[in-house]
């Protein structure tokens, strides 16, 4: 029998968050395969504008809980991260609504939605930004 | 790297009562394999498709499900069609070996993401792309 998945010490029930970043990861891949022109498909077009329109419902959401709590408490934000990081999920699901429409994407385009993956895929591999991990300052 | 084709008109079906980890699971799955996938939420609803519309090739299910649970379900769908993968999903780390005695060939333990699904639809979906020489041989 394969095993997948968490180590048994950490298993435990699927929760909100969890969904929203495995749709968000989702989501970039799907954006990645588009910009590398591989073949979409009646089922992955279906797909992607349902993972989209999800997505862009929770991070909505996270948005307003991000604010509040920015407002309330500088140093804390919904799942750490930052009101404008909700804002360039937004993009791309708009970016992969269009796509999945069969929107042509221009060369500007092409390049906005580049990098908006890579800031999207920077936030969230870093939680932390650069400058306030001091330990990478020494040798 | 060898190329790969998904299995001709593979049928997949997503059993789960929560529907907000049914419906990530069948977007995964449906992207990965452009292919419907269906999807229930108790096992009677699903025993009695596969009964009438015939068995998928595989099946993902919690194990954790009303009427008929994951596990029975497994034992079910194998002592039918044999050939049926069926992979469980659980959060609980003593269900690993019951889905392993009812006969479950993948276990996922939760929480899973993309890559987890994605690992299961290319060790059980994809098969080796027969080569130009490959093809001249056979």
């Amino acid at each position: 029998m394969l095993r997948l998945g968490t180590k048994p010490e950490y298993m435990r029930e699927m929760e909100l968050d969890d969904i929203f970043l495995s749709r968000l990861q989702l989501l970039v891949i799907m954006a990645k395969a588009y910009l590398n022109q591989y073949p979409l498909g009646e089922f992955r077009q279906r797909s992607i504008l349902e993972n989209a329109a999800l997505v862009q419902i929770d991070a909505a959401g996270l948005a307003e809980e991000a604010t509040a709590l920015e407002v309330d408490d500088p140093d804390t934000s919904a799942m750490d991260f930052e009101p404008v990081f909700y804002q360039r999920i937004k993009l791309l699901t708009v970016m992969a609504e269009a796509f999945a429409k069969g929107h042509s994407l221009e060369d500007h385009k092409r390049e906005a939605l580049e990098h908006n993956l890579e800031s999207i895929c920077e936030a969230i591999t870093f939680r932390k930004k650069l400058s306030e991990m001091q330990f990478l300052k020494v040798a | 790297m060898r190329e790969v084709a998904i299995i001709a008109n593979v049928k997949i079906a997503v059993i789960d009562e929560d529907v907000v980890v049914r419906d990530f699971v069948v977007s995964t799955l449906m992207y990965s394999v452009n292919r419907n996938v269906v999807a229930f939420d108790n096992g009677f609803d699903a025993w009695v498709h596969f009964e009438e519309s015939g068995f998928p090739d595989v099946v993902v299910a919690d194990v954790n499900l009303q009427e008929i649970d994951g596990l029975t379900l497994t034992s079910r769908i194998k002592q039918v069609q044999p050939k049926t993968i069926v992979a469980l999903f659980s959060d609980a780390p003593q269900n690993e070996n019951a889905a392993k005695e009812h006969g479950a060939d993948v276990f996922m333990a939760k929480p899973f993401g993309v890559n987890e699904l994605f690992n299961l639809v290319q060790s059980f979906v994809v098969e080796p792309y027969p080569s130009e020489n490959e093809k001249a041989e056979s």
